[in-house]
């Protein structure tokens, strides 16, 4: 009898503590009203992230600075898309980065009317989807959200591109060429890489892309350099952020990075550390995405 | 309601004879351990008699350091099973893998083995992972020195274990006369360096004098400015320091070394030079920022000893990355060369990590070499010589050799110049009369042309071997242009 009694007393707690529960997240659901304020606009620019300070400056932030001044009207936010980053930087350094959708969370609470999410993605690859897929969740809750579109998406970003690429790479000996490094993907978006091969050789720029994970490789780039008998290589990374992939990968002591293939195959080779968020033209690029996607009406309904 | 009741009573009576009978079987277990003579009777990490009759055939190892100090004991056959992470030496990268945290202990049960070691840490975390498998039969050993103190006795259980007293005794033995060896060179030392060691970038974390990088230290001839430090709790060997006590002794920090490859490890190099008022260290501003990996220089293993001469070389690079040794007339072989371009370089050795080995590596892979073996004294510098680029190893029939003892030629010896240096090309053109002969055609002219190898009779002579002489000299030129 005595087992009956504390079943019984079992039951009821845990029928109580379900009410309970039950009764906390609908009063989680119940949500505030937020009224929309029409002069509030953001645009949120959402990058993946870097945890190397001195690079984060000159490449990330100065985009970020840009677009901020470029459009006054709009409050600048920063969203890092790797939760690794985040989480180092705020443990490491005390530095509070949101991530796309916590940013939007808060634009959303804080009244904003109009968002353009400004990513600062090199080509529209998986990354790019991920980040597309978040930003459509929000559709309903903003009179506006629109997404600038990554640096290469346009045939004219790639001309652009190219344009704003002369500058850094300088003059080139004949014999001279440059080698970019990207960073190569298994989405379908890796023919970016490709055509931005394509565009240098019709722009006539001695300029070659190869990738890490994907095509070309750096075997195919090398076929290319011997043919068109080039003796000398400037390595310079084809990313917004010039990390770990452009001083280990790429301009390492490492038998494999491609400054090692490369000298190994007679070539004399001189590395550029400096990502592409560093080039003022590029900069400019994805200010005039942003741009575009303002001046876009909202269609739908 | 009596059909419930009866239910509930029948649970009860199934727990009540379980505890029953596992309390019977301990008792017999107890007391045939009393009535037998056991060869191997020691207490264990986890305050455990263990008795065993014979020295283990079937091992398990599931901690990497316990794996690693088998090898070095000569296990190689008797290991059946390593942890999912165990890398070292490379030989374990065909070993059944086990992994405690998610596994089901059946897993390794159903392997047989006659001794399984862990460490207390996997008691801990998983005491009914544990408990399955001394229930199925199987001597599960954890074992873990929590100071170098206990080394010896840690080494030494092993080798009770697995029935080879003697070969530990002589490793032992040659460990510690390694050690005096180095001890010896640095005691003289006039001017010693003072040092800072970071142990995790969180809070600014180092180690106590007494922990394993804390002797290191001391042994390596450098002075721990943290030697004033507390344990954050009794018997740890980590300890709270701070920026502020750091940036105090900024001045002094002669050399600063963070340690890396684990959890929570010490910042990289850049990391710690962009910290706020970091730029006052006197190691940053002389750039003598190093980083070691945890598992030389914190890890019970006789790797420790690469961890002390990787600190030697930190400190004292003018005295342990000397090669003038090797400036005689005589042809140098490939190991020696590789010593003499990463004690030129001042590279690192290189120690592998199971990121490196999730890679596929193109060339060569760590560890891999047919005919440079772990115990070879000059292994790291092969080492670190192929995987920087420096040197290239072989690969035939999907084997890799690296010819430790073949003599290197003239036109290798250019390669490895050109590879490990910037060398650019010049206009002046040096006629090179044999220049037909040569493979790297490009290469060779630039090293000539720069001087840094020079002609007999306008010929290169790519086939001929390069002495000690030839290659010191080859490289002071080098440091001269560069």
């Amino acid at each position: 009898m005595r087992i009956k009694k504390y079943l019984a007393l079992l039951v009821s707690m845990m029928l109580l503590g379900g009410m309970l529960a039950g009764c906390s997240s609908a009063a989680g659901t119940e949500e505030k009203e937020v009224k929309k304020d029409p002069n509030k606009k953001a645009i949120l620019v959402v990058s993946f992230g870097t945890s190397y300070a001195d690079t984060r400056k000159v490449t990330i932030e100065a985009c970020e600075e840009k677009l901020d001044k470029a459009f006054p009207d709009y409050e600048m936010r920063r969203a890092f898309t790797s939760n690794i980053i985040i989480k180092k930087l705020k443990e490491r350094d005390g530095i509070e980065v949101d991530e796309p959708t916590q940013a939007l969370e808060k634009l959303k609470a804080e009244g904003f009317s109009e968002v353009v999410v400004q990513s600062l993605h090199v080509m529209n690859g998986a990354e790019y989807d991920d980040l597309t897929a978040v930003v459509n969740q929000y559709k309903d809750d903003f009179d506006k959200i629109k997404m600038g579109s990554p640096l290469l998406t346009s045939v004219q970003d790639y001309k652009d591109l190219v344009e704003a690429l002369k500058v850094q790479i300088g003059e080139l000996e004949e014999n001279e060429a440059v080698v970019f490094m990207g960073h190569g993907t298994h989405h379908y978006a890796n023919a970016t890489y490709s055509c931005l091969d394509y565009m240098f050789e019709d722009m006539g720029v001695n300029a070659y892309v190869g990738t890490v994970e994907g095509y070309p490789t750096l075997d195919n780039v090398i076929n290319k350099l011997k043919k068109n008998n080039i003796e000398k290589v400037k390595l310079m990374p084809l990313m917004v952020v010039a990390g770990d992939h452009a001083n280990n990968d790429m301009a390492g002591d490492e038998e494999d990075s491609w400054k090692s293939v490369l000298k190994k195959e007679g070539f004399v080779v001189e590395t550029y550390l400096h990502g592409l968020g560093e080039n003022e033209k590029v900069q400019d690029m994805y200010v005039n995405h942003a741009k575009e996607a303002m001046k876009e009406e909202t269609t739908e309904e | 309601m009596v059909k419930y009741n009866m239910k509930i009573l029948s649970i009860m009576i199934c727990f009540a004879s379980i505890l029953l009978f596992t309390g019977c079987s301990d008792t017999t277990q107890n007391n045939s351990a009393d009535n037998k003579e056991y060869k191997i009777s020691f207490v264990d990490d986890d305050q455990k008699q263990i008795n065993i009759a014979e020295p283990a055939k079937k091992i398990i190892s599931l901690y990497s350091a316990h794996t690693e100090n088998l090898y070095k004991l000569g296990m190689d056959d008797e290991i059946i099973g390593v942890g999912k992470s165990d890398i070292y030496p490379a030989k374990v990268l065909e070993k059944k893998k086990f992994d405690y945290k998610n596994a089901d202990p059946e897993s390794i049960i159903l392997e047989e083995p006659d001794l399984v070691l862990i460490r207390p840490f996997i008691n801990r975390s998983r005491p009914d992972f544990v408990q399955a498998l001394e229930k199925a039969g199987i001597n599960v050993v954890s074992l873990y020195p929590e100071s170098f103190d206990e080394f010896d006795d840690y080494i030494k259980k092993l080798s009770f274990l697995t029935g080879t007293e003697d070969k530990a005794n002589e490793l032992l033995k040659d460990f510690y006369a390694k050690i005096d060896d180095v001890k010896e060179k640095t005691k003289n030392i006039d001017d010693k360096v003072n040092v800072y060691f970071e142990s995790s970038e969180q809070d600014y974390k180092t180690v106590t004098v007494d922990s394993m990088p804390g002797m290191a230290i001391d042994i390596a001839g450098g002075i721990n400015v943290a030697s004033d430090v507390k344990p954050i709790k009794e018997g740890s060997s980590i300890a709270s320091y701070g920026t502020e006590r750091i940036l105090e002794k900024a001045d002094d920090i002669d050399v600063f070394v963070s340690q890396n490859g684990v959890m929570n490890a010490g910042g990289n190099k850049h990391s710690i030079t962009i910290r706020p008022g970091f730029d006052t260290i006197k190691a940053i501003k002389n750039d003598r920022v190093y980083v070691i990996n945890q598992k030389i220089i914190s890890s019970p293993t006789f790797r420790y000893l690469d961890g002390i001469n990787e600190m030697c070389r930190m400190f004292y690079p003018e005295i342990f990355d000397d090669y003038s040794k090797y400036d005689v007339d005589e042809d140098v072989t490939r190991e020696e060369l590789a010593e003499i371009v990463v004690k030129f370089k001042h590279k690192p050795v290189f120690v592998p990590t199971s990121k490196y080995y999730r890679k596929d590596h193109k060339g060569h892979t760590y560890g891999m070499f047919e005919d440079v073996d772990m115990n070879d004294e000059k292994i790291n510098f092969v080492e670190a010589a192929v995987t920087s680029g420096y040197i290239d190893g072989f690969k035939e029939d999907d084997k890799e050799y690296f010819y430790p003892n073949k003599k290197v030629t003239r036109e290798e010896f250019a390669k490895v110049l050109f590879i490990m240096s910037d060398i650019k090309p010049i206009d002046t053109k040096i006629n090179i009369s044999d220049i037909a002969e040569v493979e790297n055609k490009k290469i060779v002219q630039m090293i000539i042309d720069n001087k840094i190898m020079t002609l007999k009779n306008n010929k290169f002579n790519p086939k001929e071997y390069v002495t000690g002489k030839d290659v010191v000299k080859s490289l002071d030129l080098l440091s001269s242009i560069n």
